[in-house]
């Protein structure tokens, strides 16, 4: 009884997760690609760039 | 860029090892969770297949309301604290929260899922739905909050206030099936005499359920609060940069003024 019902359960869960998981680790390879592009080369003074 | 005197997290997030090590556990356990829950247990004696559902369904709900609401309302609490107030906390309260509002939309889901065929109804103003619901909505309260622009220490003090308010809701939950009597079960695993319900094989999957998803929670939490602390590292450098630019152009035409009226045809070009 209900087996239907306990599989979407389980898709649901899995895929929630997985895509969760997924996103959560593209977001993060995002920041960090970011994070090097917005690391100045040379540090940054009140008067610009030195 | 912040104006405001709260320790910072040392530069650039690392990518510990024993976070990967929790990660790959957590899906090797939810891999058996699915594998015991689906072909190994045996039907239950009333609910039949149904029965299968419970082996995920109290494990997301766990992972929502007291992993998630207990990380968040304790770091917020600590945040608040002047003797432990850290960015660390702020950031480590928004990634639960984050976390908290997946499994719950995980838990309203798949209780749906088993209250459409069980009561015959998607959806009823429960207490326990009813509060697991609002729970949800605060959860996505809190991190449009967030969104807000504002001071590192004035968006840290907000949503750990923000946080609290959530927090509130949990015993809510919690404590929902004894204060209201509607239609939402008791304990399903535990009743309040901590007596186990379940036996055998179905304990077994319903433990490593409960472990699977809590060894996921944690890693989910330490990626995101990775994303975090990148998120305002990156927004601080390219504040920096912009400030400094600003500052740079001012400057310039500070000087370009001073040339031009100290020229000896009145500054006109």
């Amino acid at each position: 009884m209900g087996m239907d019902y306990v599989d979407a359960g389980y898709i649901a869960a899995l895929v929630t997760v997985l895509v969760y998981g997924i996103g959560l680790g593209l977001r993060r390879r995002r920041w960090e690609r970011a994070a090097k592009v917005a690391d100045p080369a040379t540090p940054v003074t009140p008067g610009g760039r030195s | 860029m912040t104006t405001d005197t709260i320790p910072r997290a040392a530069a650039g997030p690392s990518r510990p090892r024993w976070l990967s090590i929790v990660g790959i556990l957590g899906v090797i356990a939810l891999g058996f969770t699915v594998w015991l829950g689906l072909w190994i247990t045996p039907p239950d004696q009333v609910q039949g297949n149904l029965a299968r559902l419970l082996y995920i369904h109290p494990p997301i709900a766990t992972v929502a309301l007291y992993w998630a609401g207990g990380v968040a309302a304790a770091s917020s609490l600590l945040y608040l604290w002047p003797r432990t107030r850290s960015l660390f906390w702020d950031r480590l309260a928004a990634s639960a929260v984050e976390v908290g509002a997946v499994f719950s939309a995980l838990t309203l889901v798949t209780g749906s899922l088993w209250g459409r065929p069980a009561w015959g109804v998607w959806w009823t103003w429960d207490a326990r739905l009813t509060s697991t619901a609002l729970l949800l909505l605060l959860e996505l309260g809190y991190m449009a909050l967030r969104r807000v622009p504002a001071d590192a220490a004035i968006r840290a003090r907000r949503c750990a206030v923000a946080a609290l308010l959530v927090a509130v809701d949990v015993p809510i939950v919690h404590f929902s099936v004894d204060w209201w009597q509607t239609l939402h079960q008791g304990g399903t695993v535990l009743d309040p005499g901590f007596h186990l319900h379940v036996h055998g094989s179905m304990a077994w999957t319903f433990l490593l359920g409960f472990i699977a998803f809590s060894l996921l929670f944690v890693w989910l939490l330490g990626v995101r609060y990775q994303v975090e602390v990148l998120q305002d590292e990156v927004g601080d450098q390219e504040l920096d940069v912009s400030l400094a630019e600003r500052w740079s152009e001012g400057t310039e035409l500070v000087g370009v003024g001073a040339d031009t009226s100290g020229a000896p045809d009145g500054g006109g070009t």
